[in-house]
Parts: C-alpha cells; sequence; structure tokens
C-alpha cells in the first residue's frame, strides 16, 4: 500500500490555542489522519512563519509545495472575492445553519467549484462558534459614537463600520494591545472570550460588547491540492475527510467549553462590563450590512452566486431557527 | 543519522567558512541555503521562497527599520549626533567613560520606542560610533558598548521579540512588556556599572574629554551648548515615546514621528537643503538596504534548514535533556545560546520553544518569568559571534578602519553582563514578575 | 579582455546607479507617508486603508530595490578577521567566487518568482480588505525586477573582481 508524506501550512503562528493546537486544531487533524491511517498518511504541520509567511498558504498550495493549508477562506478575498462566504457573513449564519448550508444546502458545491479552476480543493475543519463585537474603551450608546471612533476591524465589517464614520485601522495582531492600552485606537475586534483574555485585551479596555454580529460564527479552511487530493486512494480521501469533518465538530465544542468559562472570569474577576449594542445601532449596521454585501455581490458574478445560495438557505433556516432554537432558549 | 540531517550539519559547516573567508554575510547564507537545500530535498521546496521574501518585505513591523535610519542619518548628516555627544562628554567633566553613559542612555531611549533589532543598532551606531573613536575610545569598547546599548531594545518594551514570546508561550503581551521592563533597565544599569569599573581599572579605553580643553569652555557657555545641542535630540526621542505613550501613534509607526521630526528640524536650524536632502536620503537608503539585503537573503538558507528538517536536530538534542526544573531551564538556555551562532531569533523561538513548552506548562511555573529569560538569552545571541545580527548591523555602519575582530572582541564582556543578569533574573524571578503583579496585568 | 570587463561593469554599475538613485526617494515617501496617516488621524480623523496598505507597498519597494544599491555603493557586510590579512589578488579571488555565486543566487530567485506572480496576475489578486489596494501582481513583480538588477550589479562585481585578478601586481 502506498503511504503519504504531506506537509500543511498555517495562518496562525506557533502555539495558538483552537488555531494550531487543542482539541479539533489542524494539529488535532494531523494525529487523527495519521492514526486512522493507520501511519500511510502522514501530514507534517507548520505553524506560520515556520516554513512561510502567515498568509502565503494559498499561493503554497497552488504551487504544489505543500499539500494543504489550514486558514480562514476570507484571508483568499483579494484574490476569490466569494471566498468571504466561506468562513462568515455580518448578520450570517451560527455554528448550525453554517454547517447545514456548507454540508447540505449546496455550499460545499459552490466552494469546490471556484476552487476547482485553481487546483484547490476546501473542507471545513474547525468553527469558533459567535465571537464577540469587540472591545471598546467608551460605551457606545448610539449610532453617533461611532463618528471618528478608531477602530482595528479587519474585513467586511471594517467596511461596514467605516460606512457609519469608524476610521478603520488596520495593526498586526501584537500591536493591538498597546494601540488599544494608550489609547491610539478606540476599539478593537479579535476573535471570543477565550483568545482575547490571552491576549490581555481586558486590560486595555473594558467594554465588551456582545454579540458577534460581523462573524456570527467562523469557518476554518482546509484547503487542499487538487493533484494531491487525486493521487489519494479513496480510503485516504475518505479519511481526510471524516477527520475534517471530527476537528469541525470538536473545535467547536471546545470553544463553546473554555468561552464560557473565560467570559465568567472577565465579567466577574476582571471587572469587565459586557453589554450588548443598542438595538438602534444594531438596526444601522444591519442595514448598512445589507447595502455593503449586495454591492459587493454586484460587483462580481461568482461572489452573486455565492450571496444568493447563502441568503437563500439563510432565509429557510431563519425560520427553522425561530420556531426551534430561539424557543427553545426562551424556555 | 539521516542523510537530511547530516546536510543540515554541512550546510551550517560550510557557511561558517565562506563567512570567515570573507564573502559577504548575505551571499553565505544564500549560496549555502540554496546550495545545501537543492542537494536535500530537490527543487520543488524552493518555490515557497517568494512567499518568504515577500512576506520579509511587505511586514508591517519592519517599518520601523527605515524610519528610525532615516532619522538617524538625518541627525548624523547634520551633525546633530556629534554637537550631543561632544557637550556630553563635557559636561561630565572628569569622569571617565562619560560619553559611554550617554550611549547607553540613548539604547534605553531608543529602546523605549523601537523593538525592532536592527533599528536601534544602526541608528545608535549611525550617531555614536565615529565620535566615541575621535574622543579616543578604545574601539572593541566603542563597538561593545553600541552593540550592547542598541541590542536593550529587544527587551525594553515594546518588543517584537516578547511580541511573538507572547504569541508562542500564550501569555499576553501586555505581562510580558511589563515583565521585561525592570530586567531591562537593570543590564541597562549593570552596563554603566561596568564602565565606571572600566574607568577606574583602564581609564585609556574609554578617556574623558581632556582637562585643558575642558577648561577652554565656560560653565555659561556649557549650559547654553546643552540647551542647544541636547535638547533638539532628546525632543526627537521624546516624541516618539511620547507619541506611543499618548495614544498617538501605534509603536511601529511612532517612528515616523522621529524620522519626520528630525527633517523639521533640520529645516528649523537651516540646515536642510537640497544636497543635504539628497544625501540623506541615499545613504538611508543604503543603510536601510544592507539590513534588509541579509534578513532577505536569510529566507534561503532558514529555508533550507526547514527543509534539510534540521528543527530535528534540535528534537535529537532535547532527548538527552536532564531532569528537573532546574536542569531543562539550563539546558533550553544552553540550546537558545548555541543555536543563537548560526540561527536568526525567529527561527531559534519556533524551533526550540515548542518543544519545550509543554514541559514547562506541566511544572506550572510563571511563563512569563520563562519568556523574560527566553528574550533576554535571544538578545544576547544578537551579540555572539560569529552570527550576531547586532555586530554585522554596527560592522555595516561603522568605518571601515574597524574590523570585525575588534567588533567580536568588544562584545565579549557584554555578553558575560549579559548572562550574568539572566542569572540574576533566574536566582530572582520577582525582578520580572514584580511588576506585572503590581498593576494587575 | 580586461577593457572589456571593465566596460561590461561600468555599464552595469551605472544603470544600477541611476535606480537606485531614483528608488532612494521611496525612502523619504515612506517618512512622509506613515508621518501623514499618523498626524491625519490624530489630528484630523482622517485616514483610509488604501494609505495604510500604501505603507508597506513602499516599504516593499524599498527594501527590494535597495539591494542592489547598497551593494553598488559598497554596503555589503563581511567578517574581515582573515579576508583583511589577505593580498589583493586573494581578496580578489574571494570577491571573484563571491560576485558569481551572487549572480546564480539573484537569478534563480529571479527565475523562482516569475510563477509567484503569475499566480496572483492570473486572478488579479488585490488587498482582501474593503478599500485596500488593487494589482497586487504590480507590487509581487518587483520580486522578479529586482533581483534581475541584482544580478546586474553582481555582474558587475564579477567583472571587477575578474579585472583585478587578471591584472599583473603593478600598483604603486
Ligand atoms: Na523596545
Ligand atoms: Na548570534
Amino acid at each position: 500500500q502506498d503511504s503519504f508524506n504531506w506537509r500543511m501550512t498555517n495562518a496562525y503562528g506557533p502555539g495558538s490555542p483552537f488555531y494550531v493546537e487543542g482539541p479539533g486544531s489542524p494539529t488535532d487533524f494531523c494525529d487523527k489522519v495519521a492514526a486512522m491511517s493507520g501511519g500511510r498518511l502522514q501530514i507534517q504541520h507548520f505553524a506560520a512563519g515556520e516554513l512561510i509567511p502567515a498568509l502565503e498558504g494559498f499561493d503554497a498550495v497552488r504551487g504544489g509545495a505543500v499539500q494543504m493549508n489550514a486558514a480562514n477562506a476570507y484571508f483568499w478575498a483579494g484574490r476569490i472575492p466569494a471566498a468571504q462566504y466561506f468562513t462568515t457573513v455580518p448578520f450570517g449564519m451560527n455554528f448550525q445553519g453554517m454547517n447545514a448550508w456548507l454540508y447540505h444546502g449546496g455550499g460545499m458545491e459552490l466552494w469546490d467549484e471556484l476552487y476547482a479552476p485553481l487546483g484547490l480543493k476546501a473542507l471545513p475543519m474547525g468553527n469558533t462558534g459567535v465571537q464577540m463585537t469587540g472591545w471598546f474603551r467608551e460605551p457606545i450608546e448610539s449610532v453617533a459614537d461611532f463618528q471618528d471612533l478608531k477602530m482595528r476591524i479587519p474585513g467586511l465589517a471594517g467596511k461596514v463600520y467605516a460606512e457609519l464614520g469608524v476610521d478603520v485601522r488596520l495593526l498586526p495582531g501584537g500591536e493591538i494591545f498597546p494601540a488599544l492600552e494608550r489609547g491610539v485606537i478606540d476599539a478593537a475586534e479579535f476573535v471570543g472570550p477565550y483568545q482575547d483574555r490571552r491576549l490581555g485585551l481586558q486590560n486595555a479596555a473594558s467594554y465588551y460588547y456582545t454579540t458577534g454580529w460581523a462573524e456570527p460564527s467562523n469557518t476554518t479552511e482546509l484547503l487542499i491540492g487538487l493533484e494531491a487530493w487525486n493521487s489519494l486512494p479513496a480510503d485516504l480521501q475518505a479519511i481526510v475527510t471524516a477527520a475534517a469533518t471530527a476537528c469541525n465538530l470538536e473545535s467547536h465544542a471546545w470553544s463553546e467549553a473554555v468561552n464560557g468559562e473565560a467570559m465568567t472570569d472577565l465579567v466577574e474577576n476582571q471587572g469587565v462590563i459586557a453589554n450588548v449594542l443598542p438595538p438602534e445601532v444594531v438596526a444601522e449596521l444591519k442595514s448598512v450590512t445589507e447595502t455593503v454585501l449586495a454591492d459587493a455581490a454586484a460587483a462580481d458574478p461568482d461572489l452573486q452566486r455565492v450571496h444568493d445560495s447563502y441568503m437563500g438557505f439563510m432565509a429557510e433556516h431563519k425560520t427553522w431557527a425561530a420556531l426551534s432554537e430561539k424557543v427553545l432558549f426562551e424556555l | 543519522m539521516p542523510m537530511m540531517e547530516i546536510l543540515a550539519l554541512c550546510m551550517i559547516g560550510a557557511f561558517f567558512l565562506l563567512l570567515l573567508a570573507g564573502v559577504p554575510v548575505a551571499i553565505c547564507l544564500g549560496v549555502t541555503g540554496l546550495a545545501f537545500g537543492y542537494a536535500g530535498f530537490g527543487g520543488m521546496l524552493f518555490t515557497l521562497m517568494p512567499s518568504r521574501i515577500f512576506g520579509v518585505v511587505t511586514n508591517y513591523t519592519l517599518l520601523a527599520l527605515p524610519l528610525f535610519i532615516f532619522m538617524g542619518i538625518m541627525l548624523e548628516k547634520s551633525r546633530i549626533a556629534e554637537d550631543l555627544l561632544e557637550v556630553i562628554g563635557l559636561a561630565m567633566g572628569g569622569l571617565r567613560g562619560g560619553m559611554a553613559l550617554a550611549i547607553i542612555l540613548v539604547g534605553v531611549l531608543m529602546g523605549a520606542a523601537s523593538g525592532v533589532v536592527g533599528a536601534t543598532v544602526v541608528t545608535v551606531g549611525l550617531i555614536a560610533l565615529s565620535p566615541l573613536l575621535r574622543r579616543g575610545y578604545d574601539t572593541g569598547v566603542a563597538a561593545g558598548i553600541i552593540c550592547a546599548s542598541g541590542t536593550l531594545g529587544q527587551i525594553i518594551p515594546p518588543s517584537l521579540v516578547l511580541i511573538l514570546l507572547a504569541d508562542i508561550m500564550g501569555e499576553s503581551v501586555g505581562t510580558l512588556f511589563a515583565a521585561a521592563l525592570f530586567p531591562g533597565l537593570m543590564l541597562a544599569g549593570l552596563f554603566v556599572a561596568y564602565i565606571l569599573i572600566l574607568g577606574i581599572v583602564s581609564p585609556d579605553s574609554v578617556p574623558a574629554i581632556p582637562a585643558e580643553e575642558r577648561a577652554e569652555v565656560s560653565g555659561r557657555d556649557l549650559a547654553v551648548r546643552l540647551v542647544k545641542v541636547v535638547l533638539p535630540p532628546i525632543a526627537l526621542i521624546a516624541l516618539v515615546l511620547g507619541s506611543i505613550i499618548g495614544g498617538v501613534a501605534a509603536p511601529t509607526e511612532a517612528a515616523s514621528m522621529g524620522a519626520f521630526g528630525a527633517l523639521v528640524l533640520a529645516a528649523l536650524a537651516g540646515r536642510l537643503n537640497w544636497p543635504t536632502l539628497r544625501e540623506t536620503v541615499r545613504s538611508a537608503f543604503v543603510t536601510s538596504a544592507m539590513v534588509f539585503l541579509i534578513l532577505i537573503f536569510a529566507q534561503p538558507f532558514g529555508l533550507a534548514f526547514r527543509g534539510l528538517g534540521g528543527e530535528r536536530l534540535v528534537q535529537d538534542a532535547f532527548g538527552a535533556m536532564p531532569g528537573g526544573l532546574n536542569g531543562q531551564l539550563l539546558f533550553l538556555m544552553i540550546l537558545l545560546f548555541v543555536l543563537g551562532f548560526f540561527l536568526e531569533w525567529i527561527e531559534i523561538s519556533y524551533i526550540a520553544l515548542p518543544l519545550f513548552l509543554p514541559v514547562f506548562l506541566a511544572s506550572g511555573v510563571d511563563m512569563a518569568w520563562i519568556a523574560i529569560l527566553v528574550g533576554m538569552n535571544l538578545q544576547t545571541s544578537f551579540l555572539t559571534p560569529p552570527f550576531g545580527w547586532a555586530l554585522f548591523f554596527l560592522k555595516g555602519v561603522a568605518p571601515p578602519e574597524v574590523k570585525t575582530s575588534q567588533i567580536y572582541r568588544g562584545v565579549l564582556p557584554f555578553i558575560a553582563i549579559q548572562l550574568f543578569g539572566l542569572v540574576l533574573v533566574f536566582l530572582f524571578p520577582g525582578l520580572a514578575l514584580w511588576l506585572p503583579e503590581a498593576i494587575g496585568w | 579582455m580586461t577593457v572589456f570587463l571593465k566596460t561590461v561593469a561600468d555599464i552595469a554599475s551605472g544603470i544600477v546607479r541611476i535606480i537606485g538613485q531614483v528608488t532612494a526617494w521611496s525612502g523619504l515617501a515612506l517618512v512622509l507617508l506613515v508621518a501623514f496617516n499618523v498626524l491625519g488621524r490624530y489630528l484630523f480623523n482622517f485616514g483610509t486603508v488604501g494609505l495604510q496598505e500604501l505603507e508597506w507597498h513602499v516599504l516593499a519597494v524599498s527594501a527590494l530595490f535597495g539591494m542592489s544599491y547598497c551593494l553598488n555603493q559598497g554596503g555589503e557586510v563581511r567578517v574581515d578577521i582573515y579576508y583583511g590579512r589577505m593580498g589583493p589578488r586573494a581578496q580578489a579571488a574571494v570577491d571573484l567566487f563571491s560576485s558569481i555565486a551572487l549572480v546564480v543566487v539573484s537569478l534563480i530567485i529571479a527565475w523562482l518568482s516569475i510563477g509567484f506572480v503569475e499566480q496572483s496576475y492570473s486572478i488579479g489578486e488585490g488587498s482582501a480588505d474593503p478599500g485596500g489596494l488593487t494589482h497586487r501582481y504590480i507590487l509581487k513583480a518587483c520580486i522578479p525586477v529586482a533581483f534581475l538588477l541584482l544580478a546586474l550589479q553582481a555582474l558587475a562585481m564579477t567583472c571587477e573582481a575578474a579585472v583585478r585578478l587578471l591584472t599583473p601586481k603593478t600598483e604603486a
């Protein structure tokens, strides 16, 4: 029987919980695959910076020098605008809805369709669950408070905030803390309670807004070179698929577990004030988001197709969720 | 030992041979990396090289490098720096080593304003080396004090090293910044003590400005000159630091305040004419490129080291690790120190730390303390010959008559001092842990 | 022979010098740009994503094109413990080896990066951030161009070292 030695690069640095280490993480995925295949498929994992810089995995897999890369699809938005939708969409679906769309609502077919011409294939391999709005030095009471607010916020959400007068700042992860602590920026979005506490953001700002309207869930992308994938026998392909699915579930379960603990600790022991944005602010964000998404979709036919599929599925799923989970939460 | 690991060792050996033969550092790195990498794993992995190079030249945090260098060259060209050290030397009176003490202070201030390796060494080297030599300082001592003061910025926050360690070790950046403050200042203090002792033991290596020359300058005259020449550069550094503390700029972009400020300063002093500007622009370009050339050509070497499984050499060494927390820590320190002879700090951190992390996590010791020990150790590795970044950077801006051997010899005492500082933090963890505890970070 | 080599060296290093003198201004542009972004944000709440991204675009151009100009101006760093004690011909031999090695390394890297640029060009890569800069392949194309320029500078150094090696010992 053939055996394979592959390489996987990662957009996140060594040691990052969830993104690199821990239950359902990419390194866990590599271990799982090795165990399930009896060592026939060995994947050597390289965190960001070990083999290539953080955001170069897409080209590396495309070029064939590595077979897999772990990241978030929205990092490739400059290459494939529609890739955004395979990570998260502002005011979009949570973990359940996103997976329902990907696995059974046509999401993965669209993903394959977009990536195949580039010699790529992708699988969902993790999810952070609901993220947070972010950290603010001053409370947000109305939309007017967004005017000239300096915020570290990447991606589509940044565009939405910008429309409401926010001054969007791009800063590398390591400079978020010093910049927020000194007031160079007034607000910052990072991940969720566990990861944010690890960065120490609670020592830089006290207002922690919820919920993650910008990232209601966040899918980890396992990117695979199509040529490498096709070279695998069917049983190894099945093992890779199953391990990715297992990580998708396990990483989310782990996130739910540690975020609960972290949130409680932040609020009860570290003086953090957790709050929901005022309803009229959320409404405004939502309406701007719709315009921003529609405009982006209109500019790119692929994006339009994915947008329509996602939104169509979400409308249906919302009807169901409103009668199931929403009711359940309010019991 | 597998073939690949033997090749990795050969690559390191060949690198040292070429380096000692006088082949430029960048070319040594590039040619050994490509040759041994190709021999080991063929061409495929090298298709990743453009990605690595792109990563270096678009690295946001490296913005501080050309910005600080611009400031340094501007200060040098407009002769502000030279006047500064002269006046400080005069003001220190008969105290031997006075100018060196001023350089330590500049190192601390620059270190508090920047976290990038090359930026501080190059800038301090640019402004301080020539004046020191002209005043009769021993070349080795001058080079040593500049390299050592310049690398202080690696431990004094903000610091790229600490940001990376925070990421790897799961500590918050703020905690590490707070933990590093006292150890960093302590090192500076140790340097000061060394210079003062040197002034007594070996007065000729750190001479004071001759008494007759000092006598020519009246106290009143000196006071005026102090205000006129000391104020502007201090104001520049204060501008950079102030813009960080005052919430005007994030650490990396704050460097622009220094560079822009230097332009404004030169303009105000009426020294900003076309030839000066052109000269400044060109030599800042060359000096930044000197640093980038080495960083860029380190990429084939780093890629080959990885591709040849060089990290397995470290893993093998790890297998020989002694038991007990102190033994393990000592082992890590020695390993980091040895790796510092031929690898750059990012590669070292990525290769060695993940191996040791589980051991330290299981032992339950404070990771912030470990991080500071690692940070101080890495900082020392900038100074260790033959492959010390700080040494190369200083060589790059030094006049040709300054020889590598003088620089190598000059840093030795400072390496010893840093190791002594490391031992102090090891014996008294409170040096690092007290501040974060006290301010609740 | 030596006349020919000298001519090649002069032409090649002349080209590198002129391009270097022009691209050197990117350093000043960087100072002004970053300062503008900082002060604009602080004083007038002005700033755009595109201008922030421009910072590291300019940095990349500066770093890449600086390489050849740095060597052109004699900015290379070497360990001179033994080199310093060598005779002129031995030094010329080391320099000849170094510069030939550099020609080869630069050409290989330039060649390797063509695929990197093509990948970017084929999908019209731009910024992943809305409001960011487009046409990223232009920036990426600076890599092969800069390394070709570096190879040209290395060629000049090769010729120059060969001349020193070929010239009989007649120095004063
Ligand atoms: Na620093
Ligand atoms: Na070293």
